[in-house]
């Protein structure tokens, strides 16, 4: 059977510290912005934390939100792209495929989420993190449009090992960079298709909601926060 | 045997016209030629013409190649792209379109290139006169001994000068 | 008063319009190469921009249109002024249109280069655009008909081959008429591009049922060329963008645009090529009058969009729209109700005061009106996202300026080399009939 991946996210567990953030650059050869494009918005974070103030000082509530690519299964960005650089493939992931993009930006304009980030420069690493970067990702160029892929090489990975085996892919052995290095534990990953996976338990859950559900994305991350 | 004559005004150019196609000419041997063009009469030179149906013909052809094409590109490698079919005739009806357009056009300006004889394998030996500014010249191709009614009826509907040239 | 330009001899019609055609005085050589000097500093600014990645622009994200795809609705726009001269014109047999067909027709072929270079002007690895060109490749695929933007490829070339072609048609008998012209690289262009025209009735009838022809066909490809650029918008669910009214909006806007062009540049090469008694107060009267009328238009469909996204009251699109009326876009917003309508309407809707000069001066004040347009319609809905993080801003960097300003001196530049290359009046359609049979 197919896997269909999705993540469930416990903005009731998520602290805000943005280990998630810290991991997803380290994984991914994600690049580093020097100060000045930092200041006009060019940082470039495939999953980032968002944070929603409520109320005034010293009656704050804070409410942290980790949004990635939401992977919708009616995606808005893949329409648009002329060249197929974003499609679904049958796992149902949104994959980005760097060799294929032009860099028209429509995809970007057309994510409601606003999690498309695009390499306005070459990517460049302070002196030694050029070092440390992830051999089985690759380091996009100038010119092309980026996203989470939900670390879509620990996935092969892991079905490579499984296949190895051969024993079959059991819940929990995929864990994209974030979800692996949350320290609350808020963020699970699995497959939606396996009824017993956590992550289809979880979806399943009462305080289970998806981000902009009216607009007939299909997100298939899902944050699970209380109602208020 | 050619003759060419020069009227000044529509009205006596379209009366020879008459008389020369009532005495037999053909409208293959006529051609009427102006710096700009001249409104005869109807019937009097018509030059029969399939532009229109050329240009429905070239329009359908084309847009229904285009819309084939992408029909065959798009199951030749099948990308399921934001829950659409593999092929959806709405989502690219503006190819379809803008093809069918496109037919339209190049089947018009071929056509026009040759209905008009610029590009056609043209009698280069038929004389083209220098038409003056304000007039428009007649020629007529007829048998060597038909010549002179030619004149006769040219000059009775008010040619202001009528030049022979045989043959080359 | 002058004689009706009809009646004039035509010796002397001949002698006024190819006269342009023969040398040029100091002026034209000094626009030319501020022209170019302009050209060049927006070849050097796209250079740059391949050579060191997009991140010399303003973009940032989420704002990731910016100048270079206004410039591209803009340019396209005014491609728009040949198309409704010409065609529609011609199809209502409107006689005044004559002597400013092929000076329409130019323009809309070239803004229609010049606006085709914007959608690879913009891209992020604009060396690979023709990866949208369906072609067999060794990536195994094929573009995404399903785009907007495969359908603005599509729709573009249609427009520009149809374009170039309803260009051409007409230029043919004048060809003929040039080819005995003294300098020889002339008479040897002239012959070549007159297919050997003889001026037979068989030649004329061929033509007018051509031209006829392509009058409906270019009508129609153009409504489908803006509403398909209206499309890349529309087509988004993008708040401030996702709306049904972009495709005629644009369609009119464009068509405004272009009669603005149209009167600027009648203006000049009436001023300029001394073309006074063929380019009467007859015409400009006309042409203000199309503009003032499609003023009035462009105000309709700009008050049916906002006011209905006014009173829907819908939170994101609401932003988009404060933010475009009220707060950091307000002062461009209403400068350019100001400029679009504003401007019109008193210059040239008060009898007394409608003119050539306000006419030209109105059309300026369009030109920058109906950039401004397209620029609230790109910028503020991508400034303002739906997932408030990330709103952010935008200024444009000295590479979008240049390259804009580029486009700008390119059109001078082409239609300058164009002038004076072929007869910018028609000679041919504008001369008398012969007297007609009553």
């Amino acid at each position: 059977m197919e896997h269909r991946w999705g993540m469930a996210i416990d903005l009731d567990r998520c602290t805000g510290c943005e280990a998630c953030v810290v991991a997803c650059h380290a994984e991914n050869n994600l690049p580093v912005a020097p100060p000045d494009q930092a200041a006009t918005g060019r940082t470039v974070h495939w999953i980032r934390v968002d944070r929603y103030y409520e109320g005034e000082f010293p009656d704050i509530k804070v409410k942290y939100m980790p949004v990635m690519c939401q992977h919708c299964d009616d995606a808005p960005c893949e329409p648009v792209c002329p060249t197929y650089a974003t499609y679904h493939n049958n796992e149902g992931l949104n994959v980005q495929v760097y060799n294929r993009c032009v860099g028209t930006f429509y995809c970007a304009n057309n994510c409601p989420y606003t999690v498309r980030y695009f390499n306005w420069f070459d990517p460049e690493w302070p002196q030694p993190l050029q070092l440390q970067l992830n051999p089985d990702v690759a380091v996009r160029v100038s010119g092309v449009m980026e996203k989470c892929s939900f670390c879509i090489q620990r996935i092969k990975r892991s079905k490579e090992d499984a296949a190895q085996g051969p024993r079959p892919l059991a819940d929990g052995d995929v864990k994209p960079a974030c979800v692996q290095s949350c320290p609350a534990e808020a963020m699970v990953f699995g497959d939606l298709a396996d009824p017993e996976s956590k992550v289809s338990r979880l979806a399943e859950n009462g305080r289970a909601t998806k981000l902009l559900e009216g607009l007939g994305t299909k997100p298939k991350v899902f944050y699970l926060q209380r109602a208020k | 045997m050619y003759l060419i004559g020069e009227f000044r005004e529509t009205r006596a150019a379209a009366a020879a016209i008459q008389k020369l196609r009532a005495g037999g000419i053909g409208p293959g041997d006529l051609d009427l030629f102006s710096e700009e063009p001249v409104a005869l009469p109807r019937g009097l030179l018509d030059r029969p013409s399939h532009m229109s149906l050329v240009s429905v013909l070239g329009a359908i052809a084309l847009g229904s190649l285009a819309t084939l094409f992408v029909r065959y590109a798009q199951n030749d490698y099948k990308l399921v792209t934001g829950g659409m079919p593999i092929f959806s005739f709405w989502a690219t009806g503006v190819i379809t379109y803008e093809m069918t357009m496109l037919g339209a056009i190049v089947a018009t300006f071929i056509w026009f290139l040759w209905e008009s004889g610029l590009v056609r394998k043209r009698d280069q030996r038929a004389p083209v006169p220098r038409v003056a500014p304000g007039s428009m010249c007649l020629r007529v191709r007829c048998a060597a001994d038909w010549a002179d009614r030619a004149n006769e009826i040219m000059k009775g509907s008010g040619a202001v000068h009528i030049e022979r040239r045989a043959d080359a | 008063m002058a004689p009706a330009p009809e009646l004039l001899p035509y010796a002397k019609i001949r002698e006024d319009l190819f006269r342009p055609l023969s040398g040029a005085g100091s002026s034209y050589w000094l626009t030319m190469l501020a022209a170019l000097a302009v050209v060049l500093a927006g070849a050097y600014a796209w250079s740059y921009q391949l050579r060191f990645g997009m991140g010399v622009t303003g973009l940032q994200r989420p704002v990731f249109w910016g100048f270079y795809i206004v410039d591209f609705v803009f340019w396209i726009g005014i491609s728009h002024a040949g198309t409704l001269i010409s065609a529609i014109l011609r199809l209502t047999e409107a006689a005044w249109r004559k002597p400013i067909t092929r000076a329409a027709e130019a323009i809309t072929v070239f803004a229609l280069m010049i606006g085709g270079l914007f959608p690879i002007i913009h891209l992020g690895r604009a060396w690979y655009f023709y990866w949208l060109i369906p072609y067999p490749n060794d990536r195994l695929i094929w573009p995404n008909f399903r785009s907007p933007l495969v359908w603005d490829l599509t729709a573009i070339i249609t427009y520009i081959t149809g374009s170039v072609i309803y260009l051409y048609l007409p230029l043919i008998p004048d060809m003929a008429q040039l080819a005995e012209h003294n300098t020889p690289w002339r008479r040897k262009l002239y012959r070549i591009l007159s297919l050997g025209w003889t001026g037979s009735d068989r030649e004329w009838h061929a033509l007018e049922r051509a031209m006829k022809l392509m009058a409906g066909i270019i009508l129609a490809v153009a409504v489908s060329v803006h509403t398909v650029v209206a499309w890349d918008f529309a087509m988004t669910i993008a708040p401030g963008w996702h709306s049904t009214i972009f495709g005629p909006y644009f369609v009119a806007g464009a068509i405004f645009s272009g009669i603005a062009a149209l009167i600027i540049v009648m203006a000049l090469i009436r001023k300029v090529l001394k073309l006074e008694l063929y380019l009467t107060d007859h015409h400009f009267n006309n042409l203000s009058k199309l503009l003032l009328m499609m003023s009035l238009l462009w105000l309709y469909f700009t008050m049916a969009e906002h006011l209905t996204v006014w009173y829907g009251n819908e939170p994101e699109e609401m932003t988009v729209f404060n933010a475009k009326t009220r707060s950091a876009y307000a002062p461009l917003f209403w400068g350019m109700v100001g400029l679009n309508f504003v401007v019109p309407f008193v210059l040239l809707g008060i009898r007394r005061l409608r003119t050539i000069q306000t006419a030209a001066f109105s059309s300026v004040c369009v030109l920058i009106g109906m950039w401004l347009e397209r620029y609230l319609i790109a910028v503020p809905t991508l400034t303002n996202p739906r997932l408030t993080s990330a709103t952010s801003s935008y200024f444009p960097s000295w590479v979008e300026i240049t390259i804009t300003a580029a486009t700008f001196a390119g059109m001078v530049m082409l239609y300058l080399i164009f002038a004076k290359i072929f007869p910018i009046i028609a000679v041919w359609e504008f001369k008398p009939h012969v007297a007609e049979e009553e």
